[in-house]
């Protein structure tokens, strides 16, 4: 029994372009020019989806953005869309459509008990009921009620499509193509400033399309003809403004046609923003007003002017104000048989004379009491005086207009109630945003068109004369009438008014609210749910509120509103995420040597931004076996390590020294040219910011280098000193971390190695000391050696410029190649500075002092330097404050590991310890574990026995502690 | 002499229409800095302010800031101000052609309107959460300059913003 | 949000780094004063409205400077090299 039909008429769709699509497994055909529900509805479909609660039968309510109802999963796969909202679905080739939330069928839903269940199921159930027997129960009934509520179901596939992102820029954005959008457009044109305009849907006109005028038709294409031709007028169809934000950015949300996107996410800034988004009407709420079949009245007109889809024979029309006669009007014009029940108790004289000439019949004072039939209506019985039942197709319902005041909301002006009208328009407009149309309240086409103009001209009050605008040749434009009926149903039965469709909310849960005491709009909203639904309440909001003011005995302009957030319309994730996604979300920082790392057998492993070697596979497989072969490299014979990562700065200026021994806590003033020393830099509040070694190249130049994890913040630091405080000082800093490159060459025979390499330099003792520094040119390009180490070995650091480092570091793999030289990583990196003793990032974590790192002695006690004062504020020097340790396994077989919590050997293993180990290694010296950590009271108690506890993997191992410095105590090493 | 290596070696070379994304190497880049006075006395000749390029004795000059000029070109002998060798520090793209401005509107929230962003203009900005200058060199002809150490991460944000165009 | 830089013009807030209050008058490099030091680093007023901040333009000239932000309405009003 299918209760609409296609017919001849003329209308958007191209009747020339045949597409066909699946709907749960069968195949039906429509047009190009169609949407998924008019390809539905001409195919005789009204039963579209159960309701999430109670499974109620389900159809199409609306023809755009406010539908509620008829929302169906689209696509398969990664491509998998729930929730497609059937009324604004532009239908394509291909397309296979499920219905939602029904089991095992539409048409016979076993979840439909629920409906009997109702009494249980209503609003805030889940606070009221499900609470026993035991405390835990809820848990154990949530999954069930979870499976039998909801609508679409999200897939666990991965989504497959690409998103975009692109950041725009414009003078003035109008958002919908209406009458009111589309006139401010073609001003804003005219006067040569840059125009975007964006409509949701996927042909420009809103309203007029719904029209059936073949003079507003006309006049459509005419203004889109000449916005077409404007150069600097950007039109975007298929697009939705999601919200706006902080100085006019508007973040819009487009469908592109033969992109490789499947959605693009704009980011528009535009000067002035003119909102032309229209109005939604409201349903009537009376007793099974969700029946397939009851619909917008509104939504009856589109199917019709724009769709060429009527109902089959008769059409009941029930409304409260005066715009529901233009759906009456034209669809007795096309063969249908329309009554109209109308709430109020007179009507102007025009409409009553031409309902006669249609042969119209009106039911004055009256509304409907209720709907008959389940998964199809067939007929009305009429309240009020008149108890007639009526046969009939469809419902018609017209309760108002609300206008789209959602973008108006997001940023954060309330909406206000307009008694005229009967409606919330918006509270204001921020500066540089306008409003044309029906969102202001404005219903009539030509006082639309008007205020589109007017908006244009007052966005761009500095363009030179613009051309007067051209009205279409339409009739002048009848007075808005309207009488508000927020709720039209009988007390007898309003457990099935429903108010909110998508949530399944009806006047009887709103009443609860009332009583249980949540009548606030904000309670109203929570505890009923409503307006919380992919539709987000747009067909009714106004309607509840209304209905809880009345309960209130408060009048409307005081109940309050909720606040529209964004997006305007369900946005997928993926559209926000754009290219961020997977390996692309953060960039991926490389050494210049990364490729050579790449071509010989390195694993990689990410240290911030940065990929760095991690251990290289001639030294074993797993990290674990690897990074002690290129340790026992390191201490026998010579490695090379990739360096580059370290921040580098360069420092000049006639100030630069002075500069320097302000921010270290060590003199830097007096070092000489040609040597490196080793810097604490602390922040103002007294606690070690960054350490890192320093080299002086010429009385105003010198080298500073920083850890890898602190060189933006260090940098930022340094500029920040200079140019908001000592401006006075003479000093430039430029970071050279992407500049130079560099190597470190560790071990006893790392002298042999650079003399194989650059022969003709000298690099003896004398000429390099220790913490020296030599530069010279080798094949054309400057190299720097620092006589530095990390490892403690005898140990070099060679830079050059980044372009040159990979064939500098292939040089000495080959001149020393004969040694035995190999490349070590960053485990084995990081192993040798632990057994050496010296402190790095895992140590250095921004609440540690000099003191508790054992550096206190560094700082100069007669020099000036950023932190000296706070170093000494009382926390800071508390003496049972925590302080590097060195820690022994003193258990075979035992691992240590970092985090692991410190007790004293004879304390019980509760609570939070005196300390934690901050960095492990396996000794290859000592043949053991061994770590660096922080413990209260530090060195005062070396020598003594303690526990580490690893709770997540019940390990508690006995170790002891000892001086941090493992090998070279006298750093003998260092000095060969 | 010891070989130059690019930090786009590994990089995927890309085709477009009305599209051209390649790296530019072999250029000179030398940070000058120093007061307005010392800036003028080592260069000549400088850029009135920033974000607009100036050509001059066959170099091209960017102030990067207040104090910091960048010249791309032969180095000048500048005992007047403070001198930073950076030619290593940054990995030159060039985008040309009729798409390149659609392609820069997504890596950067700047008005790259021919209008707004025409020749000699340039801008520092972030691409791909990376710091990097954008140079407009000719009508459609722009030069990206990117932080050698991200230098591959921002060729592949660059041409796979320009999937739409690819040939 | 949008950040204008005084060098630069206004651009997207993410080119930035935000650099906390700037009311406080930074104790001169040396004074040995604990208590000043303390105040001015840890004391300061967290107001809903008018707020004078440091602000840094990293990806772009790198340039620290002062502004004015109301931290309610996120409306900047002025600032200052």
């Amino acid at each position: 029994m299918t209760a609409f039909k296609r017919i001849d008429k003329p209308s958007h769709i191209n009747r020339t372009k045949q597409i066909s699509f699946q709907f749960d497994g069968k195949m039906f055909n429509g047009f190009v020019g169609d949407t998924l529900a008019s390809a539905l509805l001409a195919n005789g479909k009204t039963l579209l989806g159960r309701s999430f609660k109670y499974h109620r039968p389900r159809g199409i309510i609306g023809a755009g953005i406010e539908e509620s109802n008829a929302l169906l999963t689209t696509g398969s796969d990664g491509r998998t869309e729930p929730n497609t909202i059937s009324t604004t679905a532009e239908l394509k080739s291909g397309i296979t459509a499920k219905s939602q939330n029904a089991w095992p069928s539409l048409n016979f839903d076993l979840m439909a008990v629920n409906q009997l269940l109702s009494p249980i199921f209503g609003a805030g159930f889940y606070y009221k009921t499900f609470m026993g027997p035991l405390k835990k129960s809820w848990m154990m009934y949530e999954p069930i009620i979870r499976k039998a509520a909801g609508l679409g179901a999200a897939v666990p596939d991965v989504d497959s499509a690409r998103y975009e992102m692109r950041y725009m820029f414009c003078d003035v954005l109008i958002i919908g193509s209406g009458p009111a959008g589309l006139a401010a457009a073609v001003t804003a044109a005219r006067s040569g400033a840059r125009v975007v305009l964006v409509e949701q849907d996927f042909e420009f006109g809103g309203s007029i399309l719904s029209s059936g005028s073949e003079e507003l038709e006309r006049w459509r294409k005419a203004q889109i003809a000449e916005l077409e031709k404007s150069p600097e007028v950007r039109l975007l169809k298929r697009t939705t403004a999601q919200g706006i934000y902080d100085q006019n950015l508007a973040v819009l949300s487009l469908t592109p046609e033969n992109h490789p996107a499947l959605k693009i996410t704009e980011q528009l800034r535009a000067r002035t923003i003119i909102m032309a988004t229209g109005a939604i009407e409201r349903p009537l709420v009376f007793a099974n007003n969700d029946r397939p079949g009851v619909m917008l009245a509104s939504a009856l007109r589109t199917y019709l002017n724009r769709f060429s889809v009527v109902p089959k024979k008769r059409a009941v029309i029930v409304t409260n104000n005066d715009s529901a006669y233009s759906t009456a009007f034209d669809l007795a014009e096309n063969d249908v048989a329309v009554t109209v029940a109308e709430h109020r108790g007179t009507l102007s004289g025009n409409l009553l004379a031409r309902a006669a000439q249609l042969g119209i019949a009106i039911f004055p004072n009256c509304g409907i009491a209720d709907v008959i039939g389940e998964k199809q209506m067939r007929g009305v019985r009429l309240s009020g005086r008149h108890a007639v039942t009526i046969e009939c197709d469809v419902l018609g319902m017209s309760g108002g207009w609300s206008p789209a005041v959602h973008l108006t909301s997001h940023g954060g002006i309330k909406p206000k109630y307009n008694e005229q009208i009967a409606a919330f328009i918006p509270g204001g407009f921020a500066k540089s945003h306008f409003g044309a149309g029906a969102i202001n309240g404005t219903f009539g086409l030509l006082a639309a068109i008007r205020e589109g103009d007017a908006a244009a001209r007052a966005a761009l009050p500095d363009s030179k004369k613009i051309k007067e605008f051209d009205l279409p040749a339409v009739r002048e434009d009848r007075k808005y009438s309207i009488q508000p009926i927020w709720n039209a149903a009988e007390k007898s039965n309003e457990k099935y008014a429903f108010v909110d469709f998508q949530n399944d909310v009806t006047v009887k849960d709103i009443k609860g609210a009332h009583q249980e005491g949540y009548f606030s709009v904000e309670h109203l909203k929570r505890y009923t749910t409503l307006g919380m639904g992919t539709d987000q309440g747009k067909t009714s909001n106004v309607n509840a509120l209304a209905m809880m003011a009345d309960l209130r005995g408060l009048p409307l302009s005081q109940a309050g509103t909720t606040t529209f957030r964004p997006p305007y319309s369900p946005m997928t994730v993926g559209a926000i995420a754009a290219r961020s996604v997977g390996l692309r979300f953060k960039p991926k920082r490389l050494s210049p040597l990364h490729d050579w790392h790449v071509a010989h057998g390195a694993t990689f492993i990410e240290a911030g931004l940065w990929m760095r070697a991690w251990f290289y596979d001639w030294a074993g497989k797993t990290p674990e076996e690897a990074y002690i072969k290129e340790m026992e490299l390191v201490r026998q014979n010579v490695g090379i390590s990739d360096v580059s990562s370290l921040g580098k700065i360069d420092v000049q200026g006639s100030d630069a020294a002075e500069f320097l021994n302000r921010i270290y806590v060590n003199g830097f003033a007096k070092l000489p040219v040609g040597r490196a020393r080793y810097g604490v830099m602390l922040n103002d509040d007294g606690v070690v910011l960054d350490d890192g070694t320093t080299s002086r190249i010429t009385d105003t130049k010198f080298y500073m280098t920083t850890t890898t994890a602190q060189a933006g913040e260090v940098m930022s630091w340094l500029e920040y000193l200079l140019q908001m405080h000592w401006t006075d000082l003479n000093v430039h800093v430029t970071s050279l971390t992407d500049e130079w490159g560099g190597m470190a060459v560790s071990g006893p025979n790392s002298r042999r190695a650079l003399q194989l390499a650059f022969p003709e330099i000298d690099i003896t003792n004398e000429a390099l000391p220790y913490m020296g520094v030599i530069e010279f040119k080798f094949e054309g390009v400057e190299v720097r050696v620092l006589r530095l180490s990390f490892s403690g070995e005898l140990a070099y650091e060679v830079h050059c410029s980044a372009d040159y480092t990979t064939a500098l570091w292939e040089h000495i793999l080959k001149a020393a190649e004969l040694l035995g030289i190999k490349p070590y990583g960053l485990e084995a990196l990081a192993s040798l500075r632990i057994e050496k003793g010296h402190v790095a990032g895992a140590d250095l974590d921004h609440r540690n002092t000099l003191d508790d790192l054992g550096l206190g002695k560094m700082a100069g006690k007669d020099k000036a330097y950023i932190g000296k004062e706070l170093r000494f504020r009382e926390d800071c020097q508390a003496p049972e404050r925590w302080s590097l340790v060195g820690i022994e396994s003193m258990e075979e077989g035992a691992k240590l590991r970092g985090g692991a919590i410190l007790f004293a050997a004879t304390d019980e293993i509760k609570g939070h310890g005196r300390g934690y180990i901050t960095s492990v290694t396996w000794s290859t010296e000592l043949n053991k574990y061994i770590a660096l950590a922080l413990y209260n009271g530090g060195l005062k108690h070396e020598g003594e026995d303690i526990i580490c506890a690893f709770p997540l993997k019940n390990e508690n191992v006995k170790a002891r502690i000892v001086s941090p410095h493992f090998i070279d105590k006298q750093g003998e090493r260092l000095h060969a | 002499m010891l070989k130059r290596v690019s930090a786009l070696a590994s990089a995927i070379t890309f085709t477009g229409n009305g599209l051209n994304i390649a790296e530019a190497p072999d250029f000179t880049l030398t940070q000058y800095a120093g007061s307005e006075k010392e800036l003028k006395k080592a260069l000549g000749k400088i850029p009135a302010r920033m974000s607009v390029s100036l050509e001059h004795d066959r170099r091209t000059q960017l102030r990067i800031n207040p104090t910091q000029i960048w010249v791309i070109g032969e180095p000048v002998e500048a005992e007047a101000c403070i001198s930073t060798p950076l030619s290593s520090s940054r990995t030159r793209i060039v985008v040309e052609g009729e798409n390149a401005r659609f392609v820069l509107a997504k890596l950067s929230a700047i008005d790259f309107h021919p209008k707004q962003f025409k020749a000699d203009t340039f801008v520092q900005t972030a691409i791909h959460h990376t710091p990097a200058l954008i140079h407009c060199v000719g009508e459609n002809a722009f030069h990206i300059y990117a932080m050698r150490t991200f230098a591959l991460s921002v060729w592949e944000a660059v041409t796979d913003a320009a999937l739409e165009f690819s040939a | 949000m949008r950040i204008p830089c005084p060098h630069c013009g206004e651009r997207d807030v993410a080119e930035f780094r935000y650099g906390g209050d700037a009311s406080n008058v930074r104790p001169s490099h040396g004074s040995g004063d604990l208590k000043q030091w303390h105040d001015y680093k840890f004391i300061f007023d967290n107001p809903q409205g008018p707020h004078l901040e440091y602000w840094q333009h990293v990806y772009g000239c790198r340039q620290w400077f002062k502004l004015n932000r109301n931290t309610a309405t996120n409306e900047i009003v002025g600032g200052e090299r």
